[in-house]
């Protein structure tokens, strides 16, 4: 029994630690840590450390740290004084993204100048994989009403489907379920921008025209049809052109303007 | 009593479990998939309390959810009733001293759940069919939950007992016959 309980532990603490590494492993950028660099370091580094000590011991270097009761109270003061630029730097840290927060609302208001508009912060995210809509802390009270643009700094966020006094729900651009109505700005070439569940940084652009121009890089907005965006909102911009067996088959694949996994202020078009 | 402190303890849960959803599991994910826990908690209202109690706790849940996150007030609360139901079907027609079992409902309810739900989103918002891309991330789904139900089966099977004594009473099914 006792024997039972104490794999049944272990069993746990290894699914916990497996989980910890799947979840690290797959959201970790491949490119940016190497994990031969890593396992190379965890080996060669302790023989380092223990080279260089022995090299001391023999050079008589250790002798240099005879004056052990000064060096600790050296040390006490110096991490007093550490912890006390710690405390600072947490305070300046805090002040800078209320900063930061404030800057990129005035921006936003001085950007979209001719709209009125009432700033809003993200609250909440959805708990699906497979739908991505948000929820805001502006609601009725601030005037916001059903079919709002919803904008951020880099452009186009959703629409707003739902309002209570205090919250709104957004359905983003990326959602499943969502097809703007759009303009590619240098050719103006209409298509409609679906979301999918695949990702929430691209959208697919279908319904393109049989003799559409439309090219790699290119910028993509609004383009104020479907009565609920308004027109010239930036979207994103084109990422690749895929072609299909058929000309009506072609769709490109956009990458949305904005960060919808970092946004945290929006901004919603009340007029 | 203790039937009051139970139903409060599964709103607190309830709120916690959302909690962990909206904030923690958001980042928390593998390969951007987030784990479906509210499964596992109608599941084990389904199992330990019946399957009438389960399909209650699915509906308040669901309404809830919806209300909050949601983009319609209803798919969410028939999917987590329909997990309900399916709890206390499993409840009558298998044992809950297995950890496998437990799992392999889990992993059942967990599939039922979203493809009912993709179904339901499909037919009611008009959501795009990507099926390639929703297998794969059921598949991570599938796999995360069940780790959980893992990590959490002794937090199960120790509580399950409890509620279900004190729930059920007279009306227990004999376990070990």
């Amino acid at each position: 029994m006792e024997k039972d309980k104490k794999s049944g532990i272990i069993g746990v603490i290894i699914t916990i630690i497996i989980l910890i590494l799947l979840v690290v492993f797959t959201n970790t950028n491949s490119e940016s840590v190497s994990i031969i660099e890593n396992i190379a370091n965890t080996v060669v580094v302790p023989i380092e450390n223990g080279l260089t000590y022995l090299k001391n011991k023999l050079n008589n270097n250790d002798k240099f740290f005879e004056n052990i009761d000064e060096l600790k109270t050296e040390n006490e003061e110096l991490k007093q004084k550490n912890s006390e630029l710690e405390k600072s730097l947490r305070e300046f840290e805090v002040m800078k993204t209320e900063n930061e927060q404030l800057k990129q609302q005035l921006n936003l208001a001085e950007e979209y100048g001719q709209y009125t508009t009432v700033p809003g912060m993200v609250i909440s995210r959805d708990i699906s994989n497979y739908s991505k809509t948000l929820v805001i802390n502006i609601g009725s009270d601030n005037g916001v009403k059903e079919k709002m643009t919803v904008i951020a700094d880099e452009g186009l966020v959703g629409y707003v489907i739902s309002t209570t006094a205090n919250t709104a729900k957004v359905q983003t651009i990326v959602d499943s379920a969502s097809a703007t109505s759009c303009l590619t700005s240098t050719t103006r070439d209409g298509m409609i921008c679906k979301g999918t569940i695949e990702n929430e940084s691209t959208l697919n652009a279908t319904n393109l025209a049989i003799d559409s121009k439309i090219i790699q890089g290119d910028s993509v907005e609004t383009s104020g049809l479907g009565g609920i965006y308004t027109k010239g909102i930036h979207v994103g911009t084109i990422k690749k052109i895929v072609e299909g067996t058929n000309k009506t088959d072609s769709y490109a694949v956009i990458e949305a303007a904005v960060d919808f996994q970092k946004l945290e202020t929006v901004l919603v078009i009340t007029e | 009593m203790k039937k009051v402190i139970i139903h409060l303890f599964l709103i607190i849960i309830f709120i916690v479990i959302y909690l962990l959803q909206a904030i923690f599991f958001t980042n928390f994910t593998i390969a951007g998939v987030m784990p479906n826990i509210f499964v596992i908690l109608v599941l084990y209202i389904g199992l330990y309390m019946g399957g009438s109690m389960g399909t209650i706790y699915g509906i308040i849940y669901g309404i809830f959810i919806d209300l909050w996150i949601g983009r319609n007030i209803g798919i969410t609360s028939v999917c987590l009733a329909a997990i309900g139901i399916l709890g206390g079907a499993f409840d009558k027609n298998f044992s809950k001293d297995s950890r496998m079992t437990i799992l392999l409902v889990g992993a059942i309810c967990t599939v039922i759940y979203e493809v009912a739900s993709y179904i339901l989103q499909y037919l009611v918002l008009g959501m795009n069919i990507e099926i390639l891309v929703f297998v794969r991330k059921l598949l991570i789904e599938l796999i995360y939950n069940i780790l959980i139900i893992i990590i959490i089966y002794p937090i199960i099977k120790n509580t399950g007992y409890e509620v279900e004594n004190v729930i059920k009473g007279d009306k227990i099914l004999t376990r070990y016959f």
